[in-house]
């Protein structure tokens, strides 16, 4: 053994470099704050490792690249663990750069004749911020590619050459293929080159002038080995423990596929970033422009970063404490800033309603994208865009919520909010019904047996007040009235004999009958309780006071199919009731409620055609409706029911 | 007193005019550094070992995950695809004839449906049974091609030789064509004397005496 060792020293002379890597005097002892210069060493190390490993299976391109991270993330063997960990020690490594700039400066470990040590660590604090940047794109997801448009988008804010240096970044006048393949080159080719490089250059001269020692009287002389290597490794071990487990509890984040056709209103930059971000949003800041904001103020910090050791220099201590202060001055500026940025965050109800909505379809994205089917070959983006789920409530919100509701909300968890007369934002009333129930059991139970309450939404509408103070003004108009209808007054005449328990069951067959007939997916129905219903709608055999009264008296097609081609012949005046609630019945209601076959001379529902609405549109928005899409087990909006009948009850 | 470059040969006995050292760490000292900068280079290390062996660890393999498609596939339950031909439409002579396979392949994330996805040879011996081979060569995977004039199958890259009936007739590939299971069908039922060809569509490892799906 000794006879080998000797063999390969003798050729390669390790021993001297070993001796020389390992036996670097420490002067003053060991100490833990010397161990974050050995912990970012360890950091890129990992980011190395993990990087390499997911390069393996990462596909830089607007069609492969989400879907070979979502492959990585929930396919692969301990994916999931490796893109954790290479998340999360990017990060550790801008937080740990972060404390080895403050403590080099504190220290006053810049000075001379260390000055081109920090310089070289500038540099490498630039690429250290630039594979942060170029990294959180690639996944080219919605959060990554929006938070990325933003920067390039700063980028060509640069005086005289932005525009050229946002198209190289770009790698065109848009985001596409390129972009990734450009960012991709740029984050695991040539910024780690570069960084490889520099941190030689970094540890090469901190090696020749050694350390910047704190305290040299604190404890006896000691070596790297094996004191300070010690307290190194278990400083590594600690930033290896966190990170690992955040990979494993907190798996990172895949949001849904990029598509720049859908807004994201929940942008952020990484947090670490977000300090600047909320800088550029102060109006005075914004007032003196992008390039100020974005570039000469980042200019100036990043320029009195680096003229510190001339500082020093020229004007000694002072120009140290000057130094000292600055430091401390940014370090609590960006943490004051973040932490506004975080607070106002957690307090904007639209930011978390977009958080919410992005969660949503990340994870819907997630679990299209592992169906059988897997993913088609025009990208996970597809998935989306065909997907009832996701494109159903976009659409309630964009065509519907003027006046609907779905369980107090637009239909994407949002609230419609309108000013008050003193010009206060407050939660605006629904002047149509809320759909979240539309053609369920409750909903039926809600027309069967208290229709004016059920419908009571529309007495909020101007045209219902309007017609409300015509009518009494004895003139003579046709408008749909939950007080004074035909139906209102059948439920109302009947409430007694409705609610009485000899027709208990047979209202919860009438509605299970009416559900039925809407046939909304996921709901199992008792065939029993349908064919009892079924005679109660069109025959009336009901118990007591309500013997004899049947739906089929007014609406004549009431278990009937409905017609592929509807027409208005025979129309009675009467709303069809015919499959009322199913797909066929609610894609020809959109398209003409106005018809006699519907609401007549009474409805004041806009009609959807299909230049406002287009088929495919009305098809992803009826069968989300009617529950007609691929299960998902991902969380729905959350109901806002509460705080719009708190808000209407004021 | 750090201000000077340190000496490259500052060992831990050195004494030039600096404090004196630090007594001797224990062996212990030394071990647990030692087993410490080991473990947190290796656990990284070999977490990134794990996923770069996940083709062979995964549990859940592609063509698994998820279940069956939900179209409508060519192929029913036990692997049969039906082809684009009928049995008519093969010479009666024996002579072989190419035929494009469509299936769904499943490449990781992706599923691509009915999609070509290799190529086989198809024979009709008169009344008899239909042949079928995979073109694929069994020695290193180039493709076997058809000579009319020698009446056999070739294989150009390495000279692989096999008569009409599959069989090698020379010592270059480890074991005769991969001949492949083929049912004769109307309307999807077993009828031997059916118009729709159907073949169980199969790979097979290469350079193996044994014929070794994959």
């Amino acid at each position: 053994m000794n006879a080998l060792i000797n063999w390969l020293d003798n050729r390669t002379g390790f021993r001297e470099l070993m001796h020389e890597a390992l036996y670097e005097r420490v002067p003053g002892g060991a100490r833990w704050r010397y161990v974050w210069g050995s912990t970012l060493v360890f950091t890129f190390t990992l980011q190395m490792i993990t990087g390499f490993m997911l390069w393996s299976a990462y596909s830089p391109s607007t069609r492969t690249a989400w879907e070979s991270v979502y492959y990585i993330q929930n396919e692969m063997f301990i994916g999931y663990i490796i893109r954790g960990l290479h998340h999360y020690a990017a990060q550790a490594m801008v937080v740990l750069m972060a404390i080895h700039l403050v403590q080099v400066v504190i220290d006053g470990a810049y000075k001379a004749p260390r000055e081109m040590n920090f310089w070289l660590g500038i540099v490498l604090m630039m690429i250290v911020l630039g594979l942060s940047l170029t990294g959180y794109l690639l996944p080219w997801d919605q959060k990554g590619y929006y938070a990325t448009q933003v920067t390039t988008n700063i980028m060509s804010a640069t005086p005289v050459v932005g525009a050229e240096v946002q198209k190289l970044a770009q790698g065109g006048s848009d985001y596409g293929h390129l972009t990734l393949t450009r960012f991709f080159a740029m984050h695991a080719g040539i910024l780690p080159a570069m960084l490889v490089a520099f941190l030689t250059l970094h540890i090469y001269v901190f090696r020749r002038h050694g350390l910047k020692v704190h305290d040299a009287k604190h404890a006896p002389d000691t070596t790297f080995w094996p004191d300070q290597v010690l307290k190194d490794a278990v400083a590594c071990l600690a930033v290896l423990a966190v990170v690992l487990m955040l990979a494993i509890l907190r798996p990172a984040e895949l949001s849904a596929p990029a598509d720049p056709a859908v807004k994201f209103d929940a942008a952020r930059p990484e947090w670490y970033f977000l300090f600047l971000f909320r800088f550029l949003r102060f109006h005075a800041v914004e007032a003196l422009g992008l390039t100020f904001g974005a570039i000469i103020v980042p200019g100036i910090i990043m320029g009195i970063l680096t003229i510190m050791p001339i500082t020093a220099q020229v004007l000694g201590e002072w120009g140290h404490r000057l130094n000292k202060a600055f430091i401390w001055l940014m370090a609590t500026a960006i943490a004051v800033l973040t932490g506004m940025a975080f607070y106002e965050d957690a307090n904007d109800r639209g930011h978390q309603a977009a958080l919410a909505e992005a969660h949503r379809d990340g994870q819907r994205a997630i679990e299209l994208a592992s169906g059988p089917d897997k993913i088609p070959v025009d990208g996970a983006v597809s998935l989306l865009r065909r997907d009832p789920y996701t494109q159903g409530p976009r659409l309630f919100a964009q065509h519907c919520a003027a006046c609907h509701r779905f369980n107090g909300h637009t239909g994407r968890g949002t609230l419609v909010m309108e000013m008050n007369a003193e010009k206060v934002p407050v939660i605006g009333a629904p002047t149509a019904a809320d759909l979240g129930t539309f053609g369920k059991r409750e909903w039926m139970t809600g027309i069967v047996t208290d229709y004016s309450n059920h419908f009571a939404w529309l007495k909020n509408a101007k045209w219902h007040q309007d017609a409300k103070a015509k009518s009494a003004a004895g003139e003579s108009v046709e408008f749909i009235d939950p007080d004074g209808s035909e139906m209102a007054d059948w439920t109302s005449g009947n409430v007694e004999s409705l609610k009485s328990a000899e027709n208990a069951d047979n209202v919860k067959a009438l509605v299970e009958f009416l559900a039925a007939e809407a046939g909304h997916a996921g709901t199992d129905f008792d065939a029993a309780l349908i064919e009892q219903g079924r005679k109660l709608a069109t025959e009336g055999i009901w118990a007591g006071a309500l013997n004899g009264t049947s739906c089929k008296q007014c609406h004549e097609t009431i278990g009937d199919a409905f017609p592929a081609q509807p027409t208005d012949e025979g129309a009675s005046g009467y709303p069809t009731m015919a499959k009322y609630g199913s797909a066929a019945w609610l894609k020809d209601f959109i398209r003409n409620p106005g018809a006699a076959r519907h609401y007549g001379a009474k409805n004041q529902m806009t009609a959807s055609t299909p230049e406002k609405l287009t088929d495919t549109d009305l098809d992803l928005l009826v069968r989300w409706m009617t529950g007609n899409h691929t299960a998902s087990t991902v969380p729905d909006y959350p109901s806002q029911m509460e705080a719009v009948n708190a808000a209407i009850s004021k | 007193m750090t201000s000077s470059p340190s000496s490259s040969d500052a060992s831990p006995t050195a004494a030039d005019g600096h404090a004196p050292l630090a007594p001797r760490r224990s062996v212990l000292v030394h071990l647990v550094t030692a087993v410490l900068s080991f473990v947190i280079v290796t656990i990284p290390a070999t977490l990134g070992g794990l996923f770069f062996l996940d083709p062979i660890l995964r549990k859940r393999k592609d063509a698994e995950a998820g279940g069956k498609s939900g179209e409508v596939s060519r192929k029913d339950e036990k692997g049969f695809i039906r082809l684009n031909l009928t049995r008519d439409s093969i010479p009666a002579d024996g002579t072989p004839v190419p035929v494009t396979v469509l299936d769904d392949i499943v490449d990781a994330w992706n599923r691509f449906k009915n999609v070509p996805a290799g190529s086989i040879w198809l024979r009709k011996l008169g009344d008899g049974p239909i042949l079928a081979f995979n073109s694929t060569c069994p020695h290193l995977g180039c493709s076997v091609d058809f000579r009319p004039a020698e009446q056999d199958f070739f294989c150009p890259c390495h000279t692989s030789a096999f008569a009409l009936d599959g069989k090698k007739t020379n010592d270059v590939p480890p074991r005769d064509m991969d001949g492949l299971e083929v049912s004769m069908r109307t309307n999807g039922a077993d009828d031997p004397g059916g118009q729709e060809i159907w073949v169980r569509y199969q790979k097979f490892r290469g350079a193996t005496a044994e014929k070794i799906a994959v």
